[in-house]
């Protein structure tokens, strides 16, 4: 019989690498429609989709896939952490390192005091949710990772991989070149991003993940047994874990506490009865491991022991407490009252204060987005809006007839729209800056941002003047005015102009139709 | 009085007459007319008016040869649909494309340095499509592509041009005519910046000069100008089919400016002046010897479909 172990393994590589295809598929390939469920493993988040309806109130019915997870993790505990979580295979791979290291405790390296500590994150997060800031998507694993590698990773690997198929083209060797310039055509577009992407806070966001990598080299699955708020919320679902519960026959042990020392979720299952299923992954190595067969995994009404932490139940309330103390500090802040004027939100994102309770970071919409234009906030949406997209239409502009952003978002946080009525969506409205803008300026002709602007009819228009050469001879000169009526704040125009350091002409976030108090005519 | 020298000539012509395929009789000229330069096709589905245009020119075997590698520029430069009229028929392409595979080009190379994002627009314009279809490569301008090459022109010097389109035998410019906001009209001469890559923002400040040197710089082998539909208005993106007229037009020639010229023509009406000489561009092309601004002169032949 093949071993559990193995199969486990072999499905966390398969989950692995269905989640990286699906990453790397969050990109345009052609079609209007992405076609794929690139958000497959959100959908399927129950973190995501509680914390999103404890704060926005709102439920959509894409969260009904959750509740598969649910009602599977009631009958199977955290085998989502186990055999599916993409974060929990890396840490698995990356904690194998000091798995096979010796450590001075008996039962294996760890720190079992922390192992509550995630459980208080759970319910800082979801209080915190509650109050109206969602929380999660910073410390949900999934959320975590596509925004890590997103923002973090991607453009390195990139970068990486570009500058090597472009020095070896540039080698100029007969042959050689040929083949990697096909390599390098037929990589873009498809393994590679069709153009190299840029994010604003890679680095920060990196290294975070990094980190998060790291703690490995203190305990395996670090992340995992102490920190991560989903495994809480699934350790807490799955407690019961009714079909495959770990019992350790006391008669046959001989206490060599191999099982503990295997152990991914530091479980426990030595000595006999002191199993923590809370904490166990399904990982099967207790079982494999056991030189006397001593543990049995099977579906069982017997009492198996529960071996399960003391939540402590005055420090989950002084958690709950955390969250109504931080919640106000995060949300009242300036950008309640003024919006910072380049928060321009993607077409589609719903009013403010609602999108704020809704967008759970994952990074998605910036993956997707066709010009590299969304980018992760710092401050402009206040700390509670922290990593969410906002359009820098210097780095990138809302391509005209393009609605991904709104395709991949889990939350709705983007709504969903069709092209004819994402077109009709205002997100900012252009403004010239007449100091810099080169006809104004300098009194010759440019008109760059008037050739780009995509909305029938053109909502950049000439007011011809009679211009002066520097030869003295007249000219018609071409001021371009915006007309606020046909403006959708697209940004093409502050992409587009020439003037590449302060452009003369910006977008700002002023008449977006999501915001009535915002109105500019 | 007839000579003896005119019989023979009489006889010899009589003789090429019979020896020519039924195809190319349309544009073989009579005794004491000039060969046709300036072929005007009106009506008639977009494919059969530019094979009846290159025909009346002689045939696409007069400007491709057994062999060559050719690069056809298209517009294809925004994300708009054929029926918009902001980038080449896509019909007009593909029969392009088919016509130089037929002349015996080994390779034939369409591509366009886009201004919305390359993938949609070689998708929505349908030109990917009907290009491939008619057995040619449509590859994306990447970056790495581009060489710096000194142009010689007048205010454009060393440039980043697409190395597969200097590298290439023949070059067939395949313009669309359409409303440009800063320049009243984008036609051939313009199409051309779809060649370089760089800065091509800083261009629109010399608008003209930089085209006129572009085009003395390609010299394309032929232009075929696509005026099947005409965007009117709000160019060169468009938007509203309420600004596009179709005219079912095709020009072929090998000398731009006269294409420009009347390019410039089909806008009569507009609110802007059509007489090709008040275009700068047109103006310094022909005094720099490019081509001429009399497209009804010498040469000129107009078929109705």
């Amino acid at each position: 019989m093949a071993k559990m172990k193995n199969i486990r393994r072999l499905s966390q590589i398969l989950f692995l690498v269905v989640f990286l295809v699906l990453f790397i598929q969050t990109e345009y390939k052609g079609e209007d429609e992405l076609g794929l469920p690139v958000r497959l493993f959100l959908d399927f988040d129950p973190l995501i989709a509680l914390s999103s309806i404890l704060a926005s109130h709102a439920a959509r019915a894409v969260f009904l896939l959750s509740l598969i997870t649910i009602a599977l993790t009631v009958l199977l505990g955290r085998f989502f952490c186990g055999w599916l979580c993409p974060l929990g295979t890396m840490n698995t791979a990356v904690g194998y390192v000091r798995m096979r290291r010796r450590s001075k405790s008996p039962d294996g390296a760890g720190f079992p005091r922390l192992r509550k500590v995630k459980y208080f994150v759970l319910v800082f997060v979801l209080s915190a949710a509650l109050f109206g800031w969602n929380a999660a998507g910073f410390l949900d694993p999934i959320s975590l990772t596509i925004r890590s590698l997103a923002i973090g990773f991607n453009p390195a690997v990139n970068g990486i991989a570009r500058s090597a198929l472009e020095f070896l083209y540039s080698l100029n060797i007969p042959g050689v070149s040929g083949a990697f310039d096909a390599l390098y055509s037929k990589m873009t577009g498809t393994v590679l991003a069709f153009e190299q992407p840029v994010f604003r806070q890679m680095i920060l966001i990196a290294s975070i993940f990094a980190a998060i990598l790291a703690l490995n080299f203190a305990a395996p699955r670090f992340w995992c047994r102490y920190l991560c708020p989903l495994g809480a919320l699934l350790g807490l679902v799955g407690s019961k874990q009714m079909l495959a519960r770990v019992d350790v026959d006391g008669a046959k042990c001989i206490s060599c506490r191999k099982c503990n020392r295997s152990c991914q979720g530091e479980a426990t299952p030595f000595p006999s009865g002191n199993w923590a299923s809370r904490e166990c992954l399904l990982c099967y190595n207790c079982r494999e491991i056991c030189p006397v067969k001593a543990v049995a995994i099977h579906p069982t009404m017997k009492e198996t022991g529960e071996g399960n932490v003391d939540l402590q139940r005055r420090r989950l309330l002084a958690a709950g407490a955390a969250a109504l103390v931080t919640v106000p500090l995060v949300r009242f802040g300036e950008h309640h009252k003024r919006p910072d004027p380049s928060l321009i939100r993607p077409p589609g994102a719903i009013p403010e204060p609602e999108f704020l309770q809704t967008c759970v970071k994952c990074g998605e919409c910036m993956k997707v987005c066709l010009t590299n234009g969304l980018q992760p906030a710092l401050t402009q949406a206040g700390f509670e809006g922290l990593w969410t997209p906002m359009l820098v239409p210097r780095l990138g502009y809302c391509e005209y007839n393009c609605n991904l952003c709104s395709q991949v978002c889990p939350t709705g946080a983007i709504a969903g729209l069709t092209l004819e009525e994402k077109q009709r969506i205002r997100i900012g409205l252009a403004f010239f800056d007449r100091n810099r803008c080169i006809p104004y300026s300098m009194g010759r002709n440019c008109g760059v941002c008037e050739e780009h602007c995509p909305a029938p009819g053109k909502a950049i228009k000439f007011r011809e003047v009679e211009g002066i050469g520097r030869d003295g001879a007249p000219f018609a000169l071409k001021l371009p005015e915006v007309d606020p009526a046909l403006c959708i704040g697209c940004g093409i125009c502050e992409n587009k102009c020439p003037i590449v350091d302060k452009p003369g002409v910006r977008v700002s976030s002023i008449n977006e139709s999501r915001a009535e108090y915002k109105l500019y005519l | 009085m007839a000579t003896r020298r005119t019989f023979i000539k009489v006889l010899g012509g009589g003789a090429a007459l019979l020896m020519t395929p039924a195809e190319k009789l349309a544009g073989l000229s009579l005794p004491g007319e000039d060969p046709t330069t300036f072929a005007v096709v009106r009506g008639g589905d977009p494919a059969a008016a530019v094979r009846k245009a290159v025909d009346m020119l002689g045939g696409m075997g007069s400007f491709v040869k057994t062999g060559d590698v050719v690069f056809v520029k298209p517009n294809i430069s925004w994300d708009r649909r054929p029926e918009q009229a902001a980038t080449t028929n896509p019909a007009v392409v593909e029969t392009v494309v088919a016509m130089v595979r037929e002349a015996g080009a080994s390779r034939i190379i369409v591509a366009d340095n886009a201004c919305n994002e390359a993938r949609r627009t070689y998708k929505t314009s349908g030109i990917r499509e009907a290009a491939e279809r008619a057995g040619a490569e449509v590859p994306f301008m990447e970056k790495r592509k581009f060489r710096m090459i000194d142009l010689g022109g007048e205010v454009m010097k060393d440039w980043e041009v697409y190395t597969e389109a200097i590298e290439a035998d023949k070059i067939i410019n395949l313009p669309v005519a359409k409303h440009h906001g800063l320049s009243n009209v984008t036609l051939s001469m313009k199409n051309l910046m779809g060649l370089i890559g760089g800065r091509r923002d800083l261009l629109h400040q010399k608008l003209p000069e930089c085209v006129v040197d572009l085009t003395a710089f390609f010299k394309p082998a032929l232009t075929i100008l696509d005026a099947v539909r005409l965007l009117r208005v709000n160019g060169p993106q468009g938007g509203t089919l309420g600004d596009v007229v179709r005219l079912d037009t095709i020009a072929a020639s090998t000398d731009q400016v006269k294409i420009d010229a009347f390019g410039i023509s089909l806008f009569e009406g507009a609110e802007f002046d059509t007489n090709p000489l008040s275009f700068p561009h047109v103006r310094i092309a022909q005094a720099k010897g490019l081509g001429s601004a009399d497209f009804r002169g010498r040469g000129y032949a107009e078929i109705k479909l």
